[in-house]
């Protein structure tokens, strides 16, 4: 059973007389511990699929069946359910509470969970997170003390805190240079492979594509192809940051 | 959802704390308004509490019954004894007083006399005033050291505080000390703190006894105690007809006469052998004075007529305007400290747009998004009222200190005070908070 199944999902938005069709039926299955990266153009509807897709967001008409639950159709509350026990989100802004410990930042997603764990517990589990992504020493850092390739992983250790089926990344290296870029996705590659989650990413470059095991290319709200990927290998990854890295210096110069 | 009650309260104190200008500015009317509630609640208090003291040391609701009878008119003072010596009035009288009037709470039969008394070395010449054991609740005596006396025929004696220094040395312990007068000893049992300005140096006696060491078969005194205030005038009355049935005094058709007593001086041309006084006139020839008794005195054109009913209520009118303006400054500063409230909830959820969007995508139900908003505005709301509170004691002190009026602030005003102040952010936080739990969590997500 596909954990991720779009059954012709449309999603519009009536902006005056106009309607804008941000999807124009997208029916798509997503296997257990795929990494999907997601590319196409400005506007062509992959945030709007991502929210849909990290049940912030409702359909217009279709089904989204998440682990096959139909969730098109669930309340407010019964989505913020889903999304604090089975999704975890990186977003291209890193998204951190500012003037908040790293710590208390991850352990945001636990505040929620029902029924509440201890505090005790909720600040293990976070050091926990923070730890597993070799973040330990800078659990007390406040983001503005924190590189960006620093907050991006204090942000996957959030998305990660309650153990998820489910990360949905939107741009997460849209804001990071191209070495942190490529550390991030190895990350997330790792996850993946360590861990068996499934991740959704979206992203306009496709080296940052080329890291997924399937790539999809969404057009004016369509699916315009949909193939099997094979991941940029760990070596090649060496060799592309040597390459990259001269050309960033020159750029930044 | 209480559960994350300790979360919300250190997430509303850590933000608070971060705008600290703004959370004092926007506290200030919280602050005031509760301050101006504790001032009015403690002044008013205050003030009842006093002239309730001065009533009640002046002795509640009294009517004196005395024997003989003067007549005292225009710019001086003439004494004339009434009809027969001033030996008519008996035990038998004050037990019938009990009996036939209604309304009456106590009595105390009473003789007086000043003489000298000793005791070992020490020695003074003092007024001995022979009372029943209910005229220390009459006067709402405190006795301490020791305790009142529970019989009118024993030889106990309770001294007034000044008698006391006097005799056995400022602050003394005189219980177990035996007095002589005129030959008989009596033994102190207690020592009286009474505030009516003649209880001070006086020592008191069962009245049976002082009969007896005197020699007397009648009394020279009786005092009652009304059940309420509103009847002196009623039981006023009422007593002397029954002591002028009981005295043989005819009761024919009024040939009244002017005076300071003229309507019970005499009937038919034949004086009264007795006097019967209320206490509120005693009260007022003797000069009832504090600030707040001279403002209920100046508003009363008769000071003769006046009752303790009357006087409470002019007091009462005098400290309602008092309350009612304070109240509308209380109200208007809570209206206007909610509405401020409101209004920096209604900042801070715009500033924190993003936050509460991660929060939503994170997992916060529309529920606990709105318990973080109000959590903090009854936080702050709370804060302003605690700071209220200290401020209000302190002002209320300062005020009752230049007016002469003990300030006092009851703890239940105070929990009041407090559970206003956090209604008011209860009240104007929810419009906020509900509106943060509304967000749309994409929208949310998006805004810079
Ligand atoms: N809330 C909205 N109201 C109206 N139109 C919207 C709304 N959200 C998205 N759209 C429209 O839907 C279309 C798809 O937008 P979406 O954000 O999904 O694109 P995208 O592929 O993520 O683009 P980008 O790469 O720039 O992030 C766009 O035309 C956009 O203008
Ligand atoms: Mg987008």
């Amino acid at each position: 059973m596909p954990v991720i199944s779009l059954q012709n999902l449309k999603k519009s938005y009536a902006l005056g007389d106009n309607t804008v069709h941000a999807l124009r039926g997208v029916s798509l299955d997503i296997e257990e511990g795929e990494f999907v990266a997601i590319t196409g153009p400005s506007g062509s509807g992959k945030s709007t699929m991502m929210h849909i897709l990290g049940c912030l967001d409702r359909p217009t008409e279709g089904h989204y069946l998440l682990g096959g639950e139909d969730v098109s159709n669930l309340s407010r509350d019964a989505l913020a359910d889903i999304r604090n026990r089975q999704i975890g989100f990186v977003f291209q802004g890193f998204n951190l509470l500012p003037r908040t410990t790293a710590v208390e930042n991850v352990e945001v997603p636990l505040l929620y969970s029902r029924p509440l764990l201890p505090a005790a517990e909720r600040r293990q589990r976070a050091l926990e997170a923070l730890d597993s992504l070799g973040l330990s020493q800078r659990a007390d850092h406040h983001p503005s003390q924190l590189s960006g390739g620093q907050q991006q992983r204090v942000a996957i250790a959030r998305a990660l805190v309650n153990k998820p089926s489910l990360i949905l990344a939107d741009e997460p290296t849209g804001n990071l240079d191209t070495k942190t870029s490529i550390e991030v996705m190895r990350l997330l590659q790792n996850l993946r492979e360590s861990l068996g989650i499934t991740i959704v990413l979206i992203t306009h470059e496709p080296e940052i594509a080329a890291y997924g095991t399937r790539i999809i290319a969404v057009r004016d709200g369509e699916i315009v192809s949909d193939v099997a990927n094979t991941p940029t290998p760990m070596e090649h990854v060496e060799e592309d940051q040597e390459q990259s890295e001269p050309a960033l210096a020159a750029a930044n110069a | 959802m209480f559960a994350t009650m300790p979360v919300n309260f250190r997430l509303a104190l850590r933000s608070l704390n971060r705008n600290r200008m703004r959370t004092l500015l926007t506290m200030l009317g919280i602050i005031i308004g509760v301050a101006a509630v504790l001032t009015m609640v403690a002044l008013g208090t205050g003030a009842r509490g006093s002239v309730e003291g001065e009533i009640t040391s002046a002795g509640t609701n009294l009517v004196f019954v005395k024997a003989g009878n003067y007549t005292r008119g225009g710019e001086s003072v003439g004494i004339v004894a009434g009809r027969g010596a001033a030996t008519s009035l008996v035990p038998a009288d004050a037990e019938a007083i009990v009996e036939q009037v209604d309304g009456v709470l106590a009595v105390s039969p009473g003789v007086a006399v000043r003489t000298f008394l000793t005791s070992g070395e020490a020695r003074a010449f003092a007024r001995v005033q022979g009372i029943a054991p209910a005229y220390a609740e009459m006067y709402s005596w405190n006795i301490s050291p020791g305790r009142m006396f529970s019989n009118s025929d024993t030889s106990d004696a309770i001294l007034g505080r000044a008698l006391a220094d006097q005799l056995f040395g400022a602050g003394s312990d005189p219980v177990g000390q035996v007095l002589s007068i005129r030959n008989h000893s009596f033994t102190v049992i207690g020592v009286t703190d009474g505030q009516a300005d003649d209880h001070a140096d006086v020592v008191f006696v069962p009245w049976a006894t002082l009969q007896g060491v005197l020699g007397l078969g009648h009394i020279e005194s009786i005092t009652l105690a009304a059940e309420k205030a509103g009847e002196a005038s009623r039981i006023q009355a009422e007593i002397t007809n029954l002591l002028r049935l009981r005295h043989g005094i005819s009761d024919g058709s009024a040939e009244t006469q002017d005076g300071y007593l003229a309507a019970q001086s005499s009937v038919g041309g034949i004086p009264d052998d007795f006097t019967v006084e209320t206490q509120a006139a005693q009260a007022l020839t003797r000069g009832l004075y504090t600030p707040a008794a001279a403002f209920a005195l100046a508003n009363l054109p008769k000071l003769d007529e006046v009752t303790l009913d009357e006087m409470s209520d002019t007091l009462d009118k005098a400290s309602n305007t008092m309350t009612a303006l304070l109240a509308s400054i209380a109200g208007v500063s809570l209206v206007v400290g909610g509405i401020g409230i409101m209004n920096i909830m209604l900042v801070s959820v715009t500033e924190r747009t993003r936050e509460i969007g991660l929060r939503m995508a994170a997992g916060a139900r529309s529920a606990d998004v709105a318990l973080q908003f109000l959590v903090e505005a009854i936080t702050l709301s709370l804060l302003g009222g605690l700071i209220g509170l200290v401020t209000g004691i302190l002002c209320a002190q300062a005020i009752g200190w230049s007016l002469g009026w003990p300030a006092e602030v009851p703890l239940a005003a105070m929990a009041l005070a407090i559970g206003i102040a956090g209604a008011v952010g209860l009240l104007f936080g929810s419009y906020p908070a509900r509106r943060a739990s509304l967000l749309d969590p994409i929208d949310a997500l998006r805004t810079e």
